[in-house]
């Protein structure tokens, strides 16, 4: 049961966060709004001058805009994957991390499919995916999935801060204007934690938990199916479906695991985020890291093995062209975890979200390379004279959208991290706050 | 021996043009013919054509004669009872580019943008290499069509597979889609597009719209008046063939065939025939070629050989 | 005399300005005169002579038909001339006139008739002139089975100057069948003492939809007769089978998606939206318990 004191410290703790935005906090969303001008910049770029300003060409016609695409909407499943498990098992440690988790699900699937529409060449089209809809591509298979994705994530956050919107609207304490409490006061649904208001409030949230898991499931495979259904040898694999989720939850968890830092730092949320639960998150990428290589080396294997013509030149142009990207992005952004995590002496907070950086990097590259090489190796050898037709460099535009969805990420998360407490208030006031703290003491004197 | 050379090459392609005339005439006779029989009416009566106007004298690019366009609606069908094939015959291309430069023109298409793409290819290191000219290969299970999420590109009942660029998202999955390359993407919005004055229409694939996807269309609005399509009108060595495939037929221009035949003796094939992709070209293997393939280099361009370069001839021979 | 020299030098300058704005404005028109060629295809078939002249004008960027010029014909023999009348181009170039073979068409002795197209010339476009000479014939195919085999007849018959008709003889004679764009070749034969020749029909062709076939004989080229054709048709052709109903196809690119993707895709997102619509029915559901309840905070949060 909800502790109402323990609820009421927790609160009168993370009320500065909603309360002020300190000048730090200023001068950072000053700065990401600056990067999202210029992001602005670039697109209005594209728009006059087409699409010829980016890149991509016949040859290659998907760029980093895809490449972010797979990212983003990794992250999403990722987040949506992880607070679904955790809240479908109620791991103890999922308390303070769950938000975020969260957070990150719903925020990084409004920015990915951003990307997907800076992809296409006629956005003032983009209706007739809805009007002239053809059930056979999977193209539209994304759209249905990725909406009623978002519905999903939209529906499961709310279930999550429900109660802590209940208890911001009845924290009489709390210095904001009256609109966002009336604001709280309408999102909060009468919500007084009744029994029956409980029992149904922790049945949907299951629900939604166990949709939320399958639909990012289901989601993500079909983001592989676009690749893998074609015939282009880099691409036309079975394992393409399997393979992104678990590459797709892998760098998730690295970038939980950077948010988990991050609000630490910012929020001073070290008695709350300890080293129990970075290296709770460490053993999950671990897992997630031998998924991925077993996956990694499955698929390439059996392309190096048979050697076919057109996957062998693929391969060869991954060791020579793309020789460090591919070391990096498929050895060590698998090794380094691995390493990290699986010496006890090295799982410190900063070494885990060292090695989570990297993983992130890594599975960016990891993206790339199964996008841009292949499209680099068709079936048909590229003959053209000019440079940038056979060979894919991203230009500034792509770069500046690329920072400018990061940028927008950033100040997503930061906004929302102002409406709604990070951590959920709710359910860490279930349990003895000092547990947390003092068990783990001993470990956290270790950093 | 240059010289030789090259008199045999000019006096061939001299046979061909008047071959390519003959021809003309014949389909004239054989059209009227056909209008006439089918008809059954007779034509005593028609001594003088009445010329009610005089109409002011206007000289017409013979190479952008078509049919007038069909709308949008129409051109999904397809032209009735017909099933159009390609065969081209690699024993006879020498990378003369007539087909690309034609096609081009008659598609009010940039330089950048190539429907027939002639490739030099080389299939293994001690094979031979050989010239490839590659149109949309209009297959019978057009991947491309399938992942198309608004059905922008579509399939007729003669087997051609077009594209309406008043539909296309240009989301370019068709263009991952194809494993022959084929489709080409407007990446900004070309003057040539403008020089095309007439309504759009998808059999004409003209004029082109920027960010939207185009390729090669067997041009059925030159089908629709009984010519053929602008690559195979214009091949100086009558390479390209076509044809119904229903009638058994397919032609260059100046030499008519029965598709079976043609394809039983000189062991025609599909291009990649294991990707399942079912396609309508067929081509006859480069054997007792007429032309060596460095002829294929003559007179080309600078930015067009260079394309050859890094291709294991171009590597040997260092072009 | 010098005012007459002074009055020259004027007209000449004057002239020279004249033609200087004359070709500024269209210089075009008057420093390019256009010469065009005329291509003339003479085609006797059966009833009808079909002459067909093709204007245009060969440039450097490539073949140009001129639209809309008149190409006058006429026919000469021995003793007179006729105007058979005139036709105007069409934009491929193509001025046609049918003539029927019943006309009176002007011959000289060996039968022989010279049919001249011309163009008179309009503005920049040069007349330009074309002749063919031809002797009237016709050809008449008729079919035959024997045993199991099928023979395509051909009979040619020719008109002398006084009108009689005689059999050609010794001339080679092609068969064909149209198709979409030419003729396909299916076999020749040379005429006997009496004019006749025999071709074996062997192909499977493909007919209409009914199987009828056109099958057309052709004396081509020939310095006496021209282009020489006759036709009939038989229903020894494959009927044509139209492509969708023949051809099986996976369903993946036609416009309608297979039954199983749909009914997939339906119950997928049925189970999907049913638990939403679950989840959001709890919601609701606890807004009412608090608006049932007493101690609603709603209330409560307008005293604090």
């Amino acid at each position: 049961m909800e502790n109402k004191d323990t609820k009421e410290k927790l609160l009168r703790e993370f009320a500065p966060q909603l309360e002020k935005t300190s000048p730090a906090t200023l001068v950072w969303i000053l700065f990401l709004l600056g990067v999202i001008a210029w992001g602005v910049y670039a697109f209005v770029a594209q728009v006059t001058k087409g699409h010829i300003v980016t890149g991509m060409r016949d040859n290659v016609v998907w760029g980093i805009y895809i490449v972010n695409f797979i990212f983003f909407m990794g992250m999403s499943y990722a987040g949506a994957i992880i607070s679904g498990t955790l809240q479908l098992f109620r791991t103890e440690w999922r308390k303070p991390i769950i938000r975020m988790a969260e957070y990150l699900a719903i925020i990084s699937l409004l920015i990915g499919p951003g990307y997907i529409l800076l992809c296409i060449g006629r956005l003032d089209r983009l209706h007739y995916l809805a009007l002239f809809g053809r059930i056979q591509s999977p193209i539209t298979w994304d759209v249905i999935a990725i909406s009623t994705d978002i519905f999903g994530c939209l529906i499961f956050l709310y279930l999550s801060i429900l109660r802590d919107i209940a208890s911001l609207r009845d924290f009489s304490e709390l210095k904001i204007p009256a609109w966002r409490k009336k604001i709280y006061s309408m999102l909060a649904l009468g919500y007084t934690g009744l029994p029956e208001q409980v029992k149904r409030l922790r049945r949907a949230t299951d629900i939604m938990a166990t949709m939320v898991i399958a639909i990012a499931i289901i989601v993500y495979s079909v983001l592989a199916w676009i690749f893998s259904v074609t015939l282009q040898p880099g691409w036309h694999s079975t394992i393409f479906g399997p393979y992104f989720v678990i590459a797709a939850v892998y760098s998730g968890t690295g970038v939980l695991i950077i948010a988990m830092w991050v609000f630490r730092k910012v929020y001073r949320l070290d008695q709350y985020i300890t080293r129990k639960h970075f290296v709770a998150m460490g053993v999950l990428m671990v897992v997630l890291a031998a998924l991925f290589g077993y996956f990694t080396f499955s698929d390439y294997l059996t392309k190096w093995y048979g050697s076919e013509k057109n996957d062998e030149s693929l391969i060869r142009i991954l060791f020579t062209e793309y020789y460090w990207p591919f070391i990096f992005s498929n050895y060590i952004g698998v090794l380094i975890p691995l390493l990290v995590i699986g010496i006890p002496k090295l799982r410190t907070i900063t070494n885990i979200t060292l090695s989570a950086l990297i993983v992130i990097v890594a599975l960016w590259f990891n993206r790339y390379l199964i996008v841009i090489p292949t499209l680099e190796s068709p079936y048909l050898p590229i003959q053209d004279s000019r440079p940038e037709w056979a060979n894919y460099a991203g230009t500034w535009v792509e770069y500046a959208l690329m920072a400018a969805g990061v940028a927008l990420f950033c100040l997503m998360f930061t906004i929302a991290s102002k409406f709604v407490p990070v951590m959920n208030v709710s359910e860490m006031s279930e349990t003895p706050k000092t547990e947390s703290s003092e068990l783990f003491k001993t470990e956290e004197s270790l950093l | 021996m240059e010289d030789n050379n090259d008199n045999k090459k000019s006096s061939r392609r001299q046979f061909l043009k008047k071959g390519l005339i003959a021809g003309a005439g014949v389909v004239a006779g054989g059209s009227l013919l056909a209008a006439y029989v089918d008809k059954s009416k007779p034509t005593s009566g028609e001594k003088v054509k009445v010329l009610t106007t005089e109409g002011e004298l206007v000289e017409v690019d013979k190479a952008l004669i078509h049919s007038p366009r069909v709308s949008i609606e129409e051109s999904h069908k397809g032209i009735p009872g017909r099933k159009f094939v390609m065969v081209i015959d690699l024993a006879k291309c020498k990378n003369a580019r007539k087909c690309v430069e034609a096609c081009q023109k008659g598609h009010h298409l940039p330089r950048s943008q190539e429907f027939m793409k002639v490739y030099l290819l080389q299939d293994s290191e001690k094979s031979a290499p050989y010239w490839f000219p590659k149109p949309c290969f209009h297959c019978d299970n057009p991947l491309c069509v399938s992942v198309c999420p608004v059905g922008a590109t579509y399939k007729r009942s003669d087997g051609i597979v077009l594209i309406d660029n008043q539909r296309c998202i240009g989301c370019k999955f068709c263009m991952t889609g194809c494993p022959y390359s084929t489709r080409v993407f407007a990446w900004k919005d070309y003057p040539e597009y403008a020089e095309d004055k007439e309504p759009y229409s998808p059999e004409a694939s003209s004029p082109g719209k920027e960010g939207t996807v185009s390729k090669c269309d067997f041009c059925p609005d030159l089908v629709r008046i009984g010519k053929l399509p602008y690559c195979a009108q214009n091949c100086p060595m009558g390479v390209i063939y076509f044809g119904d495939i229903d009638e058994d037929t397919v032609t260059n221009g100046s030499e008519t065939l029965r598709f079976s035949e043609l394809i039983r003796d000189r062991s025609g094939y599909r291009y990649l025939e294991v990707l399942g992709t079912r396609p309508s070209v067929y081509y006859l293997p480069p054997v007792e070629r007429q032309f060596p393939v460095e002829s294929g280099f003559k007179d080309l361009e600078e930015s067009v050989k260079n394309r050859f370069k890094n291709t294991p001839y171009g590597k040997t021979h260092k072009l | 005399m010098r005012t007459q020299n002074k009055i020259r030098i004027i007209f000449f300058f004057l002239l020279c300005f004249c033609k200087l704005v004359t070709s500024a404005q269209n210089k075009k028109d008057s420093v390019t005169e256009i010469t065009p060629s005329i291509t003339f295809t003479y085609l006797n078939s059966n009833d009808t002579i079909i002459l067909t002249a093709n204007i245009f004008d060969k440039k450097e960027q490539g073949v140009f038909a001129i639209k809309n010029a008149i190409i006058v014909f006429s026919a000469s023999g021995d003793k007179e001339t006729r105007n058979l009348g005139q036709a105007k181009a069409d934009e491929e170039g193509n001025a046609i006139l049918k003539l029927p073979v019943a006309t009176a068409i002007p011959k000289d002795k060996d039968g022989k008739t010279i049919y001249t197209a011309k163009f008179n010339g309009k503005g920049k476009f040069q007349p330009a002139i074309e002749t063919f000479s031809a002797k009237l014939a016709r050809i008449t195919v008729n079919f035959s089975k024997e045993d199991s085999l099928h023979f395509i007849l051909v009979t040619a018959t020719q008109v002398d100057y006084k009108g009689s008709v005689k059999p050609i003889q010794k001339e080679k004679v092609v068969v064909y069948v149209p198709r979409l764009f030419t003729l396909l070749k299916i076999g020749e034969t040379d005429l006997d003492e009496a004019g006749t020749g025999k071709v074996e029909y062997t192909g499977k062709l493909v007919g209409d939809s009914l199987g009828n076939i056109m099958v057309i004989a052709r004396i081509e080229e020939n310095d006496k007769f021209g282009n020489v054709q006759g036709q009939s048709s038989i229903s020894w052709g494959i009927p044509k089978q139209y492509y969708l109903a023949e051809r099986p196809t996976r369903e993946l690119w036609t416009p309608i998606a297979p039954i199983w993707m749909i009914v997939t895709l339906i119950t997928m997102l049925t189970g999907v939206w049913a638990h939403y619509i679950y989840a959001v029915i709890q919601l609701i559901k606890i807004k009412q318990i608090s608006k049932k309840n007493p101690g609603n905070p709603e209330n409560n949060n307008k005293f604090t």
